[in-house]
């Protein structure tokens, strides 16, 4: 049991990324600009789950949990909408927009957050187990 | 009467199952921790395998007068417990088999997994209660003055 | 000094011991109590090996009532216990007895 309660930490962490990266879509669904003004509209993260916790201090534990190995940049092209009096508009009167679709997103995050919610169960479950063991001593 | 409590199958058979049950707490934390992971197949050691070896090893100790270690090898769980206590356990978890046919993977591996999460936390349970009371009447046994 | 339970030289409880019969089959009335004794002993043993048997078999799943076995286990506890008592009891009027007297 030992490493149990690491690995269902792992899968919270995991999820709570995922969860950020999800909101952080949301937020800038309509964003166009980058930080410094510049026309550069938003463009999707999304994270990259793979198996294995490389911060596990022990080795053996690197190959159990789960974490972010990535945060990917969607590279599908933009969408386009039309916006004849904007000062980015394109030759046919087009700015592009965000590729964020907020409904999908909004299913992603309560998958995520299900998901994180499993993760809880487990770990309390590791925990009442280890509280268990404890009363043998009684 | 006392000595057969002390090398009794209750005892080793309790903790055996606990220990078991301890591990695969592990390998149900990783198959949950993994729930959205793309690829990932989730795992797990067979009880009902576990049980069948308990049983032979209890069975094969019993004709050896109750005596000795119980050794249990069934190519998922390697399992020893000597009478001095020590002992190990070592899980060697395989594919969970017959999820490959649903596209929504990730729903059925949620509720199973769940499922298997509460019933292992129950043996575990049981076990380690088991393993306390009798252990209690040992000690029960000894503490009486003579 | 008679001894009809068996308790010089044992100093407890030896479900191997043969206690002599006849001595305490000539008295009247009254139980043979070192027969008693001998027969919870006994009793008590097996209800041990059976509560032994029926947390092994919850283990293995040979049965699967939780409550089954609990209440085997409780019962055989009980029984101990109850056993260990009349033991006590029975050396402390030992003891008792050894103080008279005569």
């Amino acid at each position: 049991m030992y490493g149990a309660l690491d690995i269902s930490t792992s899968g919270m962490v995991a999820q709570r990324t995922r969860l950020a990266a999800i909101s952080t879509n949301i937020a800038n669904a309509n964003t166009m600009l980058r930080a410094d003004g510049g026309y550069e509209p938003f463009r999707r993260r999304s994270v990259q789950f793979a198996v294995g916790d490389p911060t596990s201090a022990n080795p053996a534990g690197r190959e159990l949990g789960v974490h972010v190995a990535s945060i990917e940049i969607d590279q599908s092209p933009f969408r386009k909408r039309s916006a004849p009096d904007s000062p980015y508009k394109d030759a046919g009167g087009y700015v592009k927009v965000p590729n964020i679709n907020t409904a999908v997103e909004q299913i992603n995050a309560l998958e995520a957050a299900r998901a994180y919610e499993a993760n809880v169960v487990a770990a309390e479950t590791s925990k009442t187990m280890m509280g268990q063991a404890l009363r043998l001593l009684a | 009467m006392m000595e057969s409590l002390s090398t009794s199958g209750g005892l080793a058979a309790t903790e055996l199952m606990m220990r078991f049950a301890g591990g695969r707490q592990r390998v149900l934390a990783h198959n949950i921790a993994n729930l959205s992971t793309p690829g990932f197949q989730p795992k797990d050691v067979s009880v009902e395998g576990f049980r069948a070896s308990l049983r032979a090893a209890l069975d094969e100790r019993g004709g050896r007068g109750g005596r000795g270690a119980l050794e249990i090898d069934n190519g998922e769980v390697v399992a020893s417990l000597s009478p001095s206590g020590v002992g190990r356990m070592r899980l060697e978890p395989g594919t969970a088999s017959g999820n490959i046919l649903f596209h929504d993977r990730n729903n059925r591996d949620l509720e199973r997994s769940m499922q298997s999460l509460a019933e292992n936390a129950g043996m575990y349970r049981v076990a380690a209660e088991l393993w306390r009371k009798q252990s209690g009447m040992l000690k029960a046994a000894i503490s009486e003055r003579v | 000094m008679s001894d009809p339970v068996g308790l010089i030289g044992g100093g407890g409880l030896n479900p191997a011991r043969q206690v002599a019969p006849s001595a305490a089959g000539a008295r009247q009335g009254g139980p043979d109590f070192a027969r008693v004794l001998r027969d919870n002993l006994e009793q008590v043993n097996e209800m041990q090996a059976d509560a032994d048997q029926a947390v092994k078999d919850l283990m293995t799943g040979d049965r699967g009532d939780l409550e089954g076995v609990i209440l085997a286990t409780e019962k055989a506890d009980n029984a101990f216990r109850m056993l260990q008592q009349m033991r006590n009891k029975v050396m402390a009027a030992y003891e008792e007895i050894k103080q008279v007297r005569v």
